[in-house]
């Protein structure tokens, strides 16, 4: 467009307006056209590039956490950041990764975080990328993850495009996100841009972990740096976590040595391979049962000591009960019956709780997932991991002669109760075995039966009991926990995240995707597929969301009508999705639909082959419900 | 009033054991149509389409070896916890009598040790 003449006109007459009504915007206009040859003659067109731009420094500041992917669906907002990333920092730490949902870039980061150990980031365009993310931001949230958030924003409104960049603009763009992030700021230089960064990965990944959200504003990216020699990038010196008061784990010590029937439930508890470990060594010490409530893998399930599938009957008759980072600590010992809410109560009265954790100090008040208020005897404020070591030395030390020999004569009957627990599982695995659609037990019993002799493996993310219950996990990368907040879409780009961190640790990966999770966002496939992210994908597809379909049924049933309807808006079926197809066309090798039980372990084999090549693979089982 | 009652009836039930099993027994019933009542009422979705149970304990196996008939019918009409009741007005006396049948029709499976669950 001949820009020249219509500004031109369009500022002249600016001028006179404003001359007269004696507004600021006569100096504005002014201002604008010494910027470029207006006039169109007179002095040659000056190069305008700008050699370096802000967003430059961004990416030193970016590369200065260690930070080695973003994940983005690309936006104007912050286009100069992105030109940055691919151009000056060459795409390597961080290397961009095209997402096609920002619920996808932030479930990526989820995933991945807890596979890497550290966080990555993601980056959202302005108010819609922002809006887009919420959802997958709550999930981490709610499961207490790191996740480094940034966002383009043009802040200076003067400097706006007219149109679509007003609309994609925020005076406050983390407002949205303030409830369930743990830290934001919006810097206004980029000396504030460094230093607000580091301080939003130190805040991230210090206990309780967390998403935090910074803008990297569009202007401040764009424009050139100003006095470069100025800027410094601060040294990151992470914070060490803190361990519970010396006096209360003693008292800890003594109340877990006094018990008869102590039980530990561990949630969130360990942050790395070292968090399980020492709860090892804890558990052994004391002969004491572990429940995993799978927030994170806490426990082998091939110890003896894991009980996960005795929790309620543990939980029953438990005089002592240790919590360690337990997310719903009152959903342990009480529950609410569905769909009557008719409250029973599952321990004893008089069972002695303690909990060691650190939740509440990240605690904020709109969003409810702080759970019920739990009381407890012993709240000890401190991370689990870092606590551990010294309430083993206490049980240790505190240990009496008769205490040792009571805790030695556990041994015999917690071995004969595991067996017993492992047998259960597997007579129940086996009721069905034939049935079509492939029962999930038997579903889980072929994937494990292909992938068995992987040295390393994970399965990233599986709402299926029969993988903890049939599977021998030992490590801790084996499983990395749940959502978190339970919502629907951060299976398939989770497990993609966690692909990714484990395809540059060696770690084969697989998944249990659920049909109604990835049609929230089956364009992570696509991401996997173009970034060559190996992973093996596979569908227990019931066709429904299949909770909701009970959910309908109880409250046909509550309201004393016909029982034949619950199908009615939760199944999805009529047409049938083809998964097979869908992965296809989306890049990935794929396998299905399978309804024939015997084709399962076969077409999981070929896709294992695929994964082995280093592609992602999908292989669509059709599955009873549950 | 009850007690009285429950005292006959054990009498009853310990004097003459065949009759008292004679009260237990199943009324007639049609598997086939069974497992089409079982697949309308969607019984599958929280039990499995056999019966089997479903994972994280959504609902518990019922087949094979089904409960007694009168377990069986007192849990439909008015269940023990959570479950969905299923009352007359719109599962039939003889559509129970059928779920039953087709529970009671449904043969053991393999046993674990001669599938190739993991073992370790
Ligand atoms: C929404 C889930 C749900 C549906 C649908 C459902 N059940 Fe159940 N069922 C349960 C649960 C949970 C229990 C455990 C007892 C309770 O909660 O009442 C149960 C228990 C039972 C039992 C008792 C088993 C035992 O060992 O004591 C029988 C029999 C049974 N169900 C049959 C059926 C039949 C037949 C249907 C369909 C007509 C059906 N259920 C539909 C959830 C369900």
């Amino acid at each position: 467009m001949a820009n020249g003449f219509d500004r031109r006109s369009f500022l002249k007459g600016a001028a006179l307006t404003a001359a007269a009504i004696g507004t600021q915007l006569v100096q504005a206009a002014p201002a604008r056209a010494e910027g470029g040859a207006e006039d169109g003659k007179g002095a040659a067109p000056k190069d305008k590039a700008v050699k370096r731009p802000g967003s430059d420094f961004m990416v030193d500041v970016i590369k200065a956490t260690g930070i080695e992917y973003i994940a983005s669906n690309p936006g104007s907002s912050f286009r100069s950041l992105h030109e940055s990333i691919v151009n000056y920092g060459g795409n390597k730490k961080p290397e961009f990764l095209t997402c096609m949902h920002e619920e996808s870039s932030v479930a990526m980061c989820h995933g991945y975080a807890k596979a890497a150990g550290k966080p990555m980031g993601m980056l959202a365009h302005g108010t819609v990328g922002l809006q887009h993310a919420t959802m997958a931001v709550y999930n981490a949230w709610c499961d207490r993850v790191p996740v480094m958030m940034f966002a383009g924003n043009f802040l200076d409104a003067d400097k706006r495009r007219p149109g679509v960049e007003w609309y994609h603009c925020v005076q406050d763009p983390a407002a949205i996100h303030r409830d369930f992030t743990k830290w934001d700021d919006q810097p206004v230089s980029l000396q504030h841009f460094a230093e607000s960064v580091l301080r939003a990965y130190k805040i991230a990944t210090l206990p309780p972990m967390g998403p935090v959200l910074i803008t990297a504003d569009g202007d401040l990216a764009e424009e050139p740096i100003h006095n470069e020699k100025n800027l410094k990038i601060p040294k990151l010196t992470m914070s060490i976590p803190s361990q519970g008061d010396s006096g209360a784990v003693a008292e800890a010590a003594k109340l877990l040595l006094a018990a008869e029937h102590p039980v530990i439930l561990a949630d969130r508890a360990s942050r790395s391979a070292e968090g399980m470990t020492r709860l090892i060594e804890l558990a052994e010490a004391l002969n004491v049962p572990v429940v995993d409530l799978g927030g994170r893998m806490n426990f082998p399930t091939t110890h003896y000591l894991n009980r996960t599938d005795d929790k309620r009957a543990l939980v029953q008759e438990a005089d002592v009960v240790l919590m360690l980072e337990v997310a719903d600590p009152w959903g342990q010992f009480n529950s609410i019956s569905d769909p009557h809410h008719e409250y029973r109560r599952l321990a004893k009265p008089d069972v002695k709780i303690i909990h060691i954790s650190v939740s509440e100090s990240l605690t904020k008040s709109n969003y409810q997932d702080m759970q019920r208020f739990m009381p407890v005897d012993l709240a000890i404020f401190g991370d689990a991991q870092a606590t551990l070591p010294a309430l083993t030395e206490r049980v240790k030390s505190g240990m009496s002669s008769n205490q040792r020999v009571a805790i030695g004569d556990r041994v015999k009957k917690l071995q004969t109760d595991y067996r017993r627990m492992k047998e259960r599982a597997r007579a129940a695995a086996a009721v069905g075995w034939d049935v079509t659609p492939i029962s999930t037990a038997r579903l889980s019993t072929h994937l494990w039966n292909v992938v068995k002799n992987e040295e390393k493996w994970c399965m990233a993310v599986s709402g299926m009991q029969w993988n903890k219950n049939l599977w021998p996990a030992k490590e801790y990368y084996n499983f990395i926990g749940g959502s978190g907040g339970s919502g629907v879409g951060y299976g398939a780009p989770a497990a993609v995240g966690a692909a990714l961190a484990n395809r540059d640790k060696g770690i084969f990966t697989m998944t249990i995707q659920t049909d109604g999770d990835l049609m929230y966002g089956p364009g992570v496939l696509w991401t996997a597929a173009h970034h060559k992210i190996p992973i093996l994908i596979v569908m227990h597809n019931n066709r429904a969301y299949h909770q909701e379909v009970m959910h309908l049924q109880k409250m046909a049933g509550l309201h004393n009508r016909a029982m034949d309807r619950a199908a009615i808006g939760t199944t999805i079926e009529n047409p049938n999705i083809d998964y097979a197809k869908l992965a296809s066309s989306l890049g990935l090798v794929s396998e299905g639909p399978i309804t024939d039980p015997a084709k399962v372990e076969p077409a999981i084999q070929r896709a294992y082959a695929a994964v082995k090549r280093g592609e992602p693979a999908l292989v669509d089982v059709v599955t009873q419900g549950r | 009033m009850r007690i009285k009652i429950l005292t006959i009836a054990f009498l009853l039930a310990a004097a003459m054991p065949a009759m008292a099993q004679e009260k237990d027994k199943a009324p007639a019933g049609s598997a086939e149509n069974g497992h089409t009542v079982y697949m309308k009422y969607m019984c599958y979705t929280c039990h499995g389409t056999v019966g089997q149970g479903a994972d994280r304990g959504t609902g518990p196996k019922l087949a094979p070896n089904p409960v007694s008939f009168a377990s069986f019918q007192a849990q439909l009409r008015t269940p023990r916890q959570d479950m969905p009741p299923y009352r007359k007005e719109f599962v039939s006396d003889q559509e129970v009598a059928d779920l039953y049948a087709y529970l009671a029709s449904i043969k053991p499976s393999p046993a674990a040790k001669e599938l190739p669950l993991p073992n370790f």
